[in-house]
């Protein structure tokens, strides 16, 4: 083949069909909201001395960390953040969303950009971001983040989806109606965990760190941790009325089980640490010693090894947060508002805060999405 | 690549704001961002990101960009070296299971890409990226090694050696 036929070959070869105008619209979009900042950016000095001056008094009249707050609370109302941006262009930081609507799940780059991954009902990243785990009403299929199925797997009514492990060695737990199954990250071994756990319709969570123990909700509301190696029970909890949301530090010495009214801490999944009434969701952050807890219109940060001391207050306003996410590095939280259908990005520091609002349409329009990660 | 009248005023309108300017620059140069991600990195829905992030890259920085000067090179050097990039990450972080999801991958491209794609996949990163630069995209080897900041006695020695590579596995599939 010479010069020639080489460079025709690589025109004319037939490739997978892009989807073109699904592009267009992002880019669209991104320069859309280009034109809208372009304003500000003409009066950018002009702009910054007036927020300079006005930093000035607010720092001169409020304590210590109530500026930023203060003057938020007149940018924000009962319908959400005021000056929302229309369209989410940017994450403000690396990492990709996870992010599950009606349709199915979709992946948001760092960039804004979005592609639904087909019609499944649940999802979760893979520990490293390569591959998601999806679950179809019949069938746990593993994809990658461009969509192509890498392996699938038929069982009734699967749910809950959770993917852990190293580099080398990765597991998935899930349910299968109401049966706790465990597999091997590439699709193998696929087993009922320890002749057929029967659990509550909340997500397992992996234990970090060595070994392969899972977190989960039994029937009857407890939280048990059960080694899915040898089957033994390491720590079964107290009773509670309807059990919603577990989640493990990053080091594997807290847990934080979310009920219908109340948020409960145990040091080592054994010694109740602390009961906080009223919340919603909470997260560990992905290194570190915090725990982000939503009450109600509020967002909270405790740490997580000190329990009994004050939260910092990170954002609050008059409406109801459902969930929060954590970025990869510690760094942003993201807050979902469904009543305002935005979501809001801030600052650990509680120092920065980015609002997008419109959330619903940008997934699809049928119904506010749910957060799934903030992946690597 | 077009580096015309039309793509001039093109850039000029979409520095300008006008969306229509943007998207027939968008048109003009989709096709061929999107096939040279494809030939690098074998994945549509990587390469489809890869041209789109290429073109918000585009969009995020039209204020600084120089209107007299072609607006391809600009695209294609962030569309290839995001690509080989991209290449190289999936390469060297195999996850769980990775030989067994290698093994599904491998199948599945031997069913579905025969003849030239194939013996294109089998080339090292790097190696397909010149060879799409210069024989998809037409650039001479000086413009490659700008493109992607390497010495130009590399950029040849490595079109040589991945023809010479191609060249064998296309005799060898007859």
């Amino acid at each position: 083949m010479n010069d020639r036929d080489l460079g025709r070959a690589l025109r004319e070869v037939e490739l997978p069909r892009p989807d073109r105008e699904r592009a267009l619209a992002v880019v669209r979009a991104a320069f859309a909201d280009r034109e809208r900042v372009s304003w500000p950016r003409r009066h950018m000095r002009s702009l910054a001395l007036t927020a300079a001056a006005a930093a000035i008094v607010a720092g001169a009249l409020s304590p210590p960390g109530q500026a930023v707050l203060g003057s938020l609370r007149d940018a924000v109302g009962r319908e959400g953040v005021k000056r929302a941006s229309p369209a989410l262009v940017a994450l403000p930081t690396s990492g990709r969303l996870l992010v599950q609507s009606p349709k199915g799940p979709w992946i948001v780059q760092a960039d804004g950009s979005r592609r639904l991954l087909g019609s499944y009902r649940d999802s979760a990243w893979s520990p490293h971001g390569l591959f998601v785990a999806v679950a179809r009403k019949n069938g746990l299929l593993a994809v990658e983040p461009g969509g192509r199925v890498r392996w699938a797997l038929a069982r009734r009514d699967v749910r809950f989806p959770r993917w852990a492990g190293s580099v080398t060695d990765t597991r998935i737990a899930y349910l299968a109606g109401n049966r706790l199954r465990v597999v091997a990250g590439d699709g193998t071994h696929d087993r009922e965990l320890c002749g057929g756990l029967q659990a509550a319709p909340v997500p397992p969570a992996w234990k970090p760190g060595r070994g392969w123990q899972l977190a989960y909700v039994t029937k009857r509301g407890r939280v048990e941790v059960v080694d899915t190696e040898t089957c033994a029970v390491t720590w079964r909890s107290a009773q509670f009325p309807a059990p919603r949301l577990i989640d493990w530090s990053a080091d594997g010495t807290r847990l934080a089980l979310v009920t219908a009214d109340r948020l409960v801490v145990y040091a080592g999944a054994r010694r109740l640490v602390r009961t906080i009434r009223g919340v919603v969701a909470a997260s560990f952050a992905p290194a570190g010693d915090e725990l982000a807890v939503v009450q109600a219109g509020r967002l909270l940060l405790f740490d997580a090894y000190s329990l009994r001391h004050p939260p910092r207050r990170i954002f609050a306003a008059a409406g109801h947060f459902d969930s929060v996410a954590w970025s990869p590095d510690g760094r942003w939280l993201l807050l979902s508002w469904p009543a305002a259908d935005q979501w809001l990005f801030l600052r650990a520091t509680g120092k920065k805060l980015l609002a997008y609002s419109r959330v619903t349409e940008q997934f699809g329009g049928r119904a506010y999405p749910q957060l799934r990660g903030w992946c690597c | 690549m077009g580096t015309g009248g039309p793509e001039r005023a093109w850039v000029r309108g979409a520095q300008g704001g006008d969306a229509s300017s943007l998207e027939a620059l968008f048109r003009h140069h989709w096709p061929a961002a999107y096939r040279a991600a494809y030939l690098v990195v074998h994945d549509a829905g990587a390469a489809e990101d890869i041209a789109q992030e290429a073109f918000l890259a585009a969009v995020r920085n039209l204020d600084r960009f120089d209107a007299r000067r072609p607006f391809g090179p600009w695209l294609h050097r962030i569309v290839v070296n995001r690509a080989i990039d991209w290449a190289r990450m999936r390469a060297l972080r195999p996850e769980s299971g990775g030989d067994a999801l290698a093994g599904v991958a491998a199948a599945e491209h031997a069913d579905a890409r025969e003849g030239l794609l194939a013996a294109i996949r089998s080339l090292p990163p790097d190696h397909r990226a010149v060879i799409v630069l210069r024989y998809l995209l037409e650039y001479t080897p000086g413009e490659i090694a700008r493109l992607l900041d390497l010495p130009r006695g590399t950029v040849n020695s490595r079109l040589r050696r991945a023809l010479d590579a191609l060249g064998g596995k296309l005799e060898d599939d007859r």
